[in-house]
């Protein structure tokens, strides 16, 4: 190849785009000296990369070559995957530096060592909240971490050789954060019931130690020493677990050489929680082993932090800047405090939210009665602000129990209202958060409550102008084998309606089919029958009964099939037929669509199953349209007449967002059997090189996702050529009408037979 | 026809069964009363030998049926069989226990179909009579018959409830794992384990049981943990037993397989 025939060939990859040419030369020429193998291996990631970022993809060539100083030509494909995820998680600067650390990145992992985080993640998020028992989250991140909602991990691990190692690592420093959640670490103050963090957002453990000489010494003796604590804790609550670690602390922490004074401490510390120090050696201050065990508090850690920092001397720099343990991570305070402010400000709206709906759910106060009340106005229907308040306070203090359940007001209350359980423990979590409800929280209710009641039974300000928000959706490159994140956007947009006579004369012309399809579907509509014949029922069958006796007595074997039951067949089905409205129906095959629909329509009314219709069209990835026809629950009513005699070619077949966003929709519904039915008319295909294999492949992956979320798909097609690339979604799956005019009775006969 | 004690449904033995609150005297006075009772909570949490105790408490007979969507009435009333060219009518487990007075418990009855539990409305009621179309005939449950249905109201969805004109024929009793300190010593009891390992057990089932948000749809029951010890005491080590006696059979899902199993190594 010549370096023309190189720059014509990379032309043709990234068409119809015509990037810079002597951009191209640049990246082309290094690679006109490899072996041509190798080179139509770099080249091959090009279609996969350019679409994304065509940035990345010349930093890909130009760091190809020396990637292939340690990787294989055959790894290329996973190495510029994952560079592509990288890029669309943390943007092009950190997928550069993916691409240029190659070594240590990636081929040491390919190597058989390292483990990544994306690949435990799924595995230890549940294992974190099995362990806290709610619901904390796990992130990636450059340092470990916890700020007490989640727990923060590196991207990766390749301290040891072999995965099981680095696993472990993971799951030891997963471990460790929780029990500094669990135990109270960053959540510690001095008087118990102190608000914490403030109503400034400080934590206390935070502003103590700004206000000590030396803030920086000090936290990091006490993290040190609360880590301690944490090996206890974890020691008797997760004894396998540091059973099986101990052949990792051994490796973590190397025994430093001894010093004197607080390092000496610090070192023999570090060596206490890695396990390298046995029961009976000694340590310079004896009251650290006592943190081991189980009656041991934060603020015990504390006192001991201060006590030590005090012996501190010139020295006490170094022991700031030692890196910490790695299971131990760091300390950040300020995370923790925007993490619990954040939780403050969640927990106050779903409590207000909660208290609302119980307000509003509560029954009315008489209307009839001339009420002066006030809080009938706010909406509350009869319930005061001080009745509800004391409420929460009577579940707070049962100390304070005697004098208020004297007063009138709270019998009334006792009697009358009861909290939701889930009310009851928002109450408690704010509780202990912050000591009791405040007020705000239930005026904020109250006012809640008001304004959903003065807003009922007003009409929808919305005047339906005709589009949803829309909703990105990722689409499936093959030669990725991975999703181009949040790649599409689908919107839903109604359809203009046009008044035709189409719907009666397409009755008319089908008449007798349509009386044939009502018949047909009506027998499938029988819930119950009688099969007779059978080994066990509610009532003989003297028929069979009869034959039986003569056959007996002809000496023939009688049969014991002898009774009749009562078959009960409940059809819980759920199907949305998703209707191609690309410019390639113009003309008779989309009339011949719009005719079956009718007719399967007025065939499913006597049916009962529950069906919609959506069509579907578009151009290019960002405007994917979907055209609602029938909702799922909507009555087969005019205006759905209307709509489907709107049906009218458009632009494009990008099929895959559309199969998404009614996957996405078929999740939520509830069925026995879930069903999606395409009908259309050829390939998918779209503008931005949404074509052939790659279109083909990312519908076929759609319809497997449609499957994994237990929908049932089903194509039905009239494309000539669909038998070369339809068998490919599945043999099952499709069905293929040569004949468009056999259409409208063909359709109705296919979802029968489908469903029956 | 018959009103001899069904023998071989007589409980002999007290079965183990630790009361977790007043279910048993609130039990025998619905019994008293002629009451029916409706026993809800998850799976595994000792619905099943409550019945058992009670049956061996109140000495009567203990006829179960487990409900399932095919069951029809004919199934608990009784029906006419063929026998050698004659038609036979057979009791069913239902007409049985009110012939004996027996207690008759209906395990998961929601499983049934609505206008199968219809049947068991007179007998629910303060008539508490079976009336068997087929024979032309009435029974009166003599004071001694008792029943009993129960259901799961955590996994089965909204279609599988109960009719509320069936529902409020019934005294519920609310059943829920027990608090941790009982369970281990059912664990002790039943499994046969020494107290720390039952300890370690009953931690494990409150870990699996807060995974409910993470995609499990019920955490591991007391039955769970009652067999793993079974194995444990076998001889298998404690981290397989749990493995297959836990972690099986509450998923498939590979990453929750591999998050229980991690609990399990922690534990362990």
């Amino acid at each position: 190849m010549n370096p023309e025939q190189l720059k014509q060939y990379f032309y043709d990859l990234v068409h119809p785009d015509l990037p810079n040419e002597w951009e191209v030369e640049e990246v082309m020429e290094p690679l006109l000296d490899l072996d041509p193998a190798v080179r139509s291996a770099v080249l091959e990631q090009v279609q996969v990369i350019w679409p994304v970022s065509n940035s990345l993809c010349y930093s890909y060539l130009h760091q190809a070559i020396p990637a292939l100083a340690c990787i294989k030509a055959e790894t290329l494909g996973r190495w510029a995957s994952e560079a592509l995820e990288i890029y669309e998680r943390s943007g092009l600067k950190d997928a550069q530096q993916f691409m240029i650390n190659v070594q240590s990145h990636f081929a040491c992992r390919m190597d058989g060592q390292g483990q990544r985080f994306k690949e435990i993640a799924g595995r230890m998020e549940p294992y974190l909240r099995g362990l806290a028992r709610r619901d904390l989250r796990l992130e990636s991140s450059k340092t470990v971490f916890t700020d007490t909602r989640t727990v923060f991990l590196p991207e990766e691990l390749s301290l040891f050789q072999g995965e099981g190692k680095n696993f472990l690592l993971y799951k030891l420093t997963t471990s460790f954060q929780w029990a500094f959640i669990a135990l109270d670490t960053f959540l510690v103050t001095a008087e118990p019931n102190e608000i914490n963090p403030s109503a400034k957002g400080k934590l206390w453990l935070h502003e103590y130690l700004a206000a000590t000489e030396f803030p920086s010494l000090l936290a990091t003796l006490y993290f040190l020493f609360e880590t301690v604590r944490a090996r206890g804790f974890l020691e008797r609550e997760l004894p396998g677990l540091m059973r099986d670690s101990s052949r990792l602390f051994a490796s973590l922490d190397k025994k430093s050489p001894c010093k004197s004074g607080v390092e000496r401490i610090v070192s023999q510390t570090r060596n206490l929680i890695s396990g390298q120090l046995t029961e009976d050696e000694s340590i310079e201050d004896e009251q650290i082993r006592t943190l081991l065990h189980s009656k041991a508090v934060a603020l015990d850690s504390l006192r001991l932090a201060e006590q030590i920092s005090h012996q501190a001397d010139e020295g006490w720099e170094s022991i700031v800047q030692e890196e910490p343990l790695f299971f131990q991570g760091r300390m950040e305070l300020t995370r923790v405090e925007a993490a619990r402010m954040v939780l403050r400000r969640e927990q106050e709206a779903g409590f207000v939210e909660a208290l609302a709906t119980f307000f509003l759910s509560l029954p009315t106060a008489g209307n009839d009665t001339t009420d002066e009340e006030a809080e009938t106005e706010d909406g509350a229907k009869g319930v005061s602000e001080a009745d509800a308040a004391l409420l929460f306070e009577e579940q707070s203090s049962e100390g304070k129990k005697e004098e208020s359940s004297k007063s009138p007001d709270f019998t009334r209350l006792e009697n009358e209202l009861e909290l939701s359980e889930e009310l009851q423990e928002l109450a408690e979590e704010i509780k202990n958060d912050l000591g009791q409800v405040p007020d705000q929280y239930i005026s904020a209710a109250m006012g809640k409550a008001g304004q959903a009641q003065a807003g009922m039974g007003t009409p929808e300000s919305d005047d339906g102008s005709g589009s949803s928000a829309p909703v990105t959706y990722d689409e499936w490159d093959y030669r990725r084998a991975g999703f181009r994140r949040n790649w599409c956007v689908v919107t839903e947009k109604q359809l203009e309606p046009i008044q035709s006579n189409f719907i009666r004369d397409t009755l008319e012309q089908y008449k007798g089919l349509r009386i044939r399809l009502r018949r047909q579907f009506e027998m499938m509509q029988t819930r119950e029958r009688f099969v007779r014949r059978q080994r066990d029922g509610d009532e003989i069958d003297l028929d069979a009964l009869v034959e039986s006796l003569a056959d007996t007595a002809a000496g023939f074997p009688p049969s014991d099939r002898l009774f009749i039951r009562l078959k009960r067949d409940e059809r819980d089905i759920a199907v949305m037929f998703l209707v191609d409205m690309s410019n390639s129906t113009r003309g008779w095959v989309g009339t011949a669509i719009k005719q079956s629909l009718i007719l399967l329509s007025e065939a499913m009314e006597t049916l009962g199953d529950r069906y919609g219709i959506y069509g579907f069209s578009g151009m290019r990835r960002l405007r994917c349209e979907l055209f609602p026809i029938k909702g799922l629950d909507e009555p087969y009513n005019d205006e759905v007449r209307t709509r489907i005699s709107s049906i009218a070619p458009r632009e494009y077949t990008r099929m895959a967002p559309a199969l998404r966003h009614i996957i996405s929709i078929m999740k939520k519904v509830d069925a026995g059997v879930r069903l999606i039915i395409t009908l259309s008319d050829g390939k998918p295909e779209d503008y931005d090189n949404y074509n052939g294999e790659y279109a083909i492949e990312d519908t076929r992956h759609a319809l497997i996702e449609a499957r994994m979320a237990g929908i049932h798909p089903f194509c039905i097609t009239i494309d000539q050529h669909a038998h070369e690339y339809m068998p490919r979604y599945g043999e099952v799956n499709y069905i293929f009408i040569n004949d468009v005019a056999k259409l409208p009775a063909r359709i109705p006969e296919i979802y029968r037979v489908l469903t029956s | 026809m018959n009103s001899i004690p069904l023998d071989e449904h007589l409980i002999r033995r007290e079965p183990y069964y630790h009361a977790s609150g007043e279910e048993i005297p609130l039990a025998v006075a619905a019994w008293k009363a002629g009451m029916p009772l409706l026993l809800k909570g998850p799976t595994g949490c000792g619905k099943t030998r409550f019945m058992q105790y009670l049956a061996w408490k109140l000495a009567r007979p203990l006829i179960t049926v487990s409900c399932h969507d095919d069951l029809s009435t004919s199934d608990l009333v009784g029906r006419y069989l063929i026998r050698a060219g004659e038609a036979v009518w057979s009791d069913g487990p239902l007409t049985m226990a009110v012939r004996a007075g027996a207690i008759c418990y209906l395990d998961e009855v929601v499983e049934a179909r609505k206008d199968t539990t219809v049947v068991i409305h007179p007998l629910a009621d303060d008539r508490r009579e079976l009336p068997i179309e087929k024979l032309g005939e009435l029974l009166i449950a003599p004071d001694s018959f008792m029943l009993a249905v129960s259901y799961n109201p955590g996994y089965q969805s909204i279609l599988k409830d109960l009719k509320p004109s069936t529902r409020q024929r019934f005294i519920g009793l609310s059943f829920d794992y027990p608090a941790p300190e009982q369970e281990a010593e059912i664990v002790v009891q039943e499994g046969g384990v020494a107290a720390e390992i039952a300890h370690t057990l009953v931690k494990l089932a409150l870990m699996t049981r807060s995974l409910k948000d993470s995609g499990l749809v019920e955490g591991a029951s007391t039955r769970l943990l009652i067999q793993a010890g079974k194995l444990m005491i076998a001889g298998i080590s404690s981290r397989t037993a749990c493995t297959v006696a836990i972690t099986a059979p509450l998923t498939d899902d590979p990453e929750l397989t591999g998050a229980i199993d991690e609990m399990i190594f922690s534990l362990f």
